[in-house]
């Protein structure tokens, strides 16, 4: 038992541990509500609703139409749901950062690799970020919703995506990381 | 209601794997790419190894349905694949790791995270009709799985992922395909 609740402080698990624990969760998610998890498709429902707000005209078109409906869907109820796990998951072992200095640039190894300067990490992620979210529609979901989702129903374009994304990771890496790769 | 409470109650437990397994940390993310720190793989294939013999094994008992499977479209999957991967290493995160990094209180998640992904949507949500229907329409395959698609048994299918993925978490454990990352004792 006192191992138990010491684990549940330790900052970072075994990656065996937390993926059997992912591999549960994407159980009970077909098992409960034959439903799979997901975090992309949140981001086109919630941009559709500000869209539509905002530029009405623009946001009148098929895809946030018919086929991403704008609105708070299971989607992005669940990505409600990984925000505060990941903050229940910090708090556990004593690293939540709300309010503290110096999380405008949190990671050592950036810091080292590319400086401290906040707009540079912030530039590169923001890009990043939207790659990613474009990437994710053209391949028909992300990490979450296609490698996970898809790959424990061992469906093909799981495997696809997976290769894809680490092939292109590897060279990215290389590339921006150069002699310290 | 029920539908979104459930969704709510998966969503913190996935979040909180997250956390735990590192992946809200950028250089969790980016070390895979580098094969100094292969957490990422050997999470994702761990969760994939589990749920997979879980819900094939539910399946066989009758007690479960599979939703809608991902749809294969090879170009389109493999080249969203190639454009994910550059995303990743360059913010270190995905999709739900982000969120769940926000979660934490850390505002390189928080503001450039967030606000990037909404803008991805929004562009691809206003580009989809040029580049979707073309793209998935090229080797399109539909909503299916390998053991029909090349009418081999599940189960045997599942045992040699499950193999594959021990041999390949031996690789990285015991045989060094992890290397040391020289960036540590700089």
């Amino acid at each position: 038992m006192k191992f138990i609740l010491n684990y549940l402080h330790k900052e970072v698990w075994s990656p065996y541990v937390a993926g059997i624990l992912l591999g549960l969760v994407g159980i009970a998610a077909v098992w409960i509500s034959n439903s799979l998890l997901g975090a992309s498709g949140a981001f086109e429902n919630l941009v559709g609703l500000i869209g539509k707000a905002v530029a009405p005209a623009a946001f009148d078109n098929m895809y946030f139409n018919f086929i991403m409906p704008p609105g708070i869907t299971t989607s992005v109820i669940l990505i409600v749901g990984i925000f505060f796990g990941g903050m229940i998951g910090a708090a556990s072992s004593g690293t939540l950062k709300w309010g503290a200095k110096d999380t405008a640039n949190s990671d050592h190894q950036w810091k080292r690799i590319f400086g401290p300067q906040t707009w540079k990490r912030w530039l590169v992620a923001f890009v990043g970020a939207i790659v990613l979210e474009y990437a994710a529609g053209i391949a028909g979901g992300c990490t979450s919703g296609l490698a996970i989702s898809g790959g424990m129903l061992l469906a093909p374009a799981a495997f696809l995506f997976i290769a894809g994304m680490f092939a292109s990771g590897i060279v990215t890496a290389l590339i921006i990381y150069g002699k310290r790769y | 209601m029920m539908n979104y409470i459930v969704a709510l109650i998966l969503g913190v437990f996935f979040g909180f794997a997250l956390n735990k397994a590192g992946l809200t940390k950028y250089h969790k993310i980016v070390n895979v790419f580098r094969f100094t720190d292969m957490a990422v793989l050997q999470f994702m294939m761990t969760a994939l190894v589990v749920s997979m013999s879980g819900l094939y094994i539910l399946r066989g008992l009758g007690l479960v349905t599979f939703p809608v499977v991902p749809a294969t479209y090879i170009v389109g999957n493999l080249l969203g694949g190639l454009i994910f991967g550059v995303g990743m290493a360059l913010s270190g995160y995905c999709p739900g790791t982000c969120a769940a990094g926000a979660g934490e209180g850390k505002l390189d998640y928080i503001v450039p995270g967030l606000l990037g992904f909404l803008a991805g949507a929004a562009i691809y949500g206003l580009t989809y009709q040029q580049v979707f229907p073309a793209i998935s329409a090229i080797a399109n395959y539909g909503n299916v799985v390998m053991p029909d698609l090349w009418n081999l048994n599940p189960y045997l299918m599942v045992l040699l992922f499950a193999l594959m993925s021990l041999f390949l978490f031996y690789m990285i454990d015991r045989a060094g395909w992890q290397r040391k990352d020289m960036l540590k004792d700089e």
